[in-house]
């Protein structure tokens, strides 16, 4: 297998809406900015891998095919990964599989998704019909006609995950929010930079028990673009390498009521293992310098810190309240602001994740800087109840 | 667009696409005042919709049953006798063709939520509990509703049985669950 190399990065801002764009538009945007950050152009791409997550937020069925038209990428090979929130993370591995197989020498990664086009008349809202849209990605025959949503699926876990071991609490949930939207604030992509404070996460209203409208990420609309390259090629580019040490992806049963427990995400802690066996780490405190995990909802964030084995399963509040995760503790996570601050474009979400750890690997990330960063992880996760799960180790040289 | 033309335009997009014209007018007031020529995002009204005639194919059974004879039914490993509700015609570790059984309809709550902000189809129903039930005698748990009067009283080990409703349409809503005693 050969060794993969993250050559290029491109992030358009995270917006509720991007009415003056459309999703092949936007992908064109991270697209230049990654060609240019990697300095080559579009003839250096052996092929493409398209991270997009729902064809109603798109209004179009394979939309892959008109962002490639859009790009100018014909006829180069291309494909389209889907596997809901994990969309991002998923199209990451795939593009990895073409270098680190010898393939491909250059691959271009690109997500991108629009949502708040969905409307629904009837309210003058996009929230409900954005809702709904994401609806049809549950099981169709036994459960989607009973009212669950996207947030009531993960809600269900952490009420599981409550009830055997007591937390998360409301108040970690609201620490967690806070800590998110803060660290928002240094980031110039982020949706929501928000001075919260503990009190107005609690006063917030409930969205799907136990979680409340400041536990929930905001659905956004923008790209995110990274460009890998082979060793031999990255090494001829004019950014430092960071490369793709450790990658983990796990399916678990998608219909929650057919797995062993509730009260945990499987296919995270599957697919952590495995990226930490590939990368070579044994303590993920001690060796990881950030990490950027999928807290679509503050619950979850909570129980990555136990799935990603940042401690022992059901102490992950105790993380959030000894400030091990706070942008200046031990291992920071989410410095981004994560979903909750920067926003949740399905599609190009993993790839924001992973492109915030390449900016401070390679000393880029201005304000938010974390200082000596060498290693990263990323976690993205999707569908119901986490039944995808991907898990990225990034890693520079040694300077 | 001069107001005639945008009233007209409204009427035309709102039947097209099957809600009122006062929610079209209301939502695209700012197409209206667009000058011709400008650079303004310009949009128009749309839906996806297709009508499907779905068949359960092999878990048709499930649906029939509770349609005309208010009967829950599982399906069983002749291997390695696991219950599976919601059904499964194959076992999934055996790869073995399953058989029917019925199920008492008794069970517990292994997890819940209550949801307050639903899809555009739910919205009026709100608040609702959505959770999951290990039915007595099933290895695996299904996802339905729990109707009780305060609904802040659910909580996860509650025993539930279940509810056949009076109008039912073949569809997995024709069941619910309320508190056993």
């Amino acid at each position: 297998m050969r060794k993969v190399g993250i050559v290029g990065i491109g992030t358009t801002q995270f917006r509720s809406r991007w009415i003056e764009k459309t999703y092949f538009e936007l992908a064109f945007d991270a697209v230049k900015s990654a060609l240019a950050d990697a300095g080559i152009t579009r003839d250096r791409i052996d092929c493409v891998v398209y991270g997009i997550y729902n064809d109603f937020f798109e209004r179009q069925f394979q939309p892959d095919l008109f962002v490639h038209d859009y790009l100018g990428m014909a006829p180069k090979p291309a494909i389209r990964v889907s596997t809901g929130g994990a969309t991002g993370g998923s199209a990451i591995s795939a593009g990895f599989a073409q270098i680190a197989s010898g393939l491909y020498d250059v691959c271009l990664v690109a997500g991108v998704e629009k949502s708040a086009d969905c409307f629904d008349y009837e309210t003058g809202k996009s929230s409900p019909e954005v809702l709904k849209a994401i609806s049809y990605t549950a099981d169709m025959t036994y459960e989607q006609p009973t009212g669950r949503t996207a947030a009531g699926s993960f809600a269900l876990t952490t009420i599981a995950h409550r009830e055997k071991y007591g937390n998360p609490t409301e108040l970690q949930m609201a620490k967690v929010s806070v800590k998110n939207h803060t660290n928002a604030l240094l980031n110039p992509v982020a949706q929501s930079p928000i001075a919260l404070t503990v009190d107005d996460v609690m006063k917030s209203p409930m969205i799907a028990y136990p979680f409340k409208r400041y536990d929930n990420c905001l659905y956004s609309e923008g790209s995110a673009v990274l460009i890998l390259a082979s060793e031999d090629v990255a090494r001829t580019l004019k950014k430092p390498p960071v490369w793709i040490k450790g990658i983990g992806a796990a399916l678990d049963w998608a219909v929650i009521g057919n797995r062993q427990d509730l009260y945990s995400f499987e296919s995270s802690r599957i697919a952590a293992k495995k990226a930490y066996t590939m990368a070579g780490i044994h303590d993920p405190v001690e060796e990881i310098d950030l990490a950027e995990l999928h807290d679509a909802f503050t619950g979850t964030e909570l129980i990555a810190y136990e799935d990603c084995f940042f401690c022992n399963e059901g102490a992950g509040g105790r993380l959030i309240d000894e400030g091990v995760v706070m942008r200046d503790g031990k291992l920071p996570v989410n410095v981004s602001g994560g979903l909750i601050g920067c926003g949740h474009a399905v599609g190009a979400t993993g790839i924001m994740q992973a492109n915030e750890i390449v900016m401070h690997l390679r000393d880029e990330a201005g304000r938010r800087q974390i200082k000596n960063a060498k290693t990263g992880l990323v976690q993205s996760i999707g569908g119901p109840g986490a039944a995808w799960t991907v898990c990225l180790v990034l890693e520079r040289d040694e300077k | 667009m001069d107001k005639q033309t945008f009233l007209l335009w409204a009427e035309r997009n709102a039947r097209r696409i099957g809600v009122k014209k006062g929610q079209v007018i209301k939502a695209f007031e700012k197409e209206m005042m667009a000058q011709a020529g400008s650079d303004a995002p310009f949009e128009i009204p749309d839906t996806m919709h297709v009508n499907m005639r779905y068949s359960y194919g092999g878990q048709s059974r499930f649906f029939r049953e509770i349609l005309e004879n208010k009967r829950l039914m599982g399906t069983r490993c002749g291997t390695c006798g696991k219950v599976f509700c919601p059904p499964r015609s194959h076992c999934p570790v055996c790869y073995e063709q399953t058989a029917w059984i019925e199920l008492k309809g008794t069970g517990k709550l292994l997890s819940y939520t209550t949801v307050y902000f639903a899809t555009s189809s739910y919205i009026k129903r709100v608040p609702y509990i959505v959770a999951y039930i290990k039915l007595d005698g099933a290895d695996t748990a299904i996802l339905s509703n729990v109707e009780m009067k305060d609904i802040k009283k659910a909580q996860v080990g509650m025993e539930v049985k279940v509810m056949f409703r009076k109008q039912r349409d073949g569809r997995i809503t024709d069941i619910y669950f309320k508190e056993a005693q």
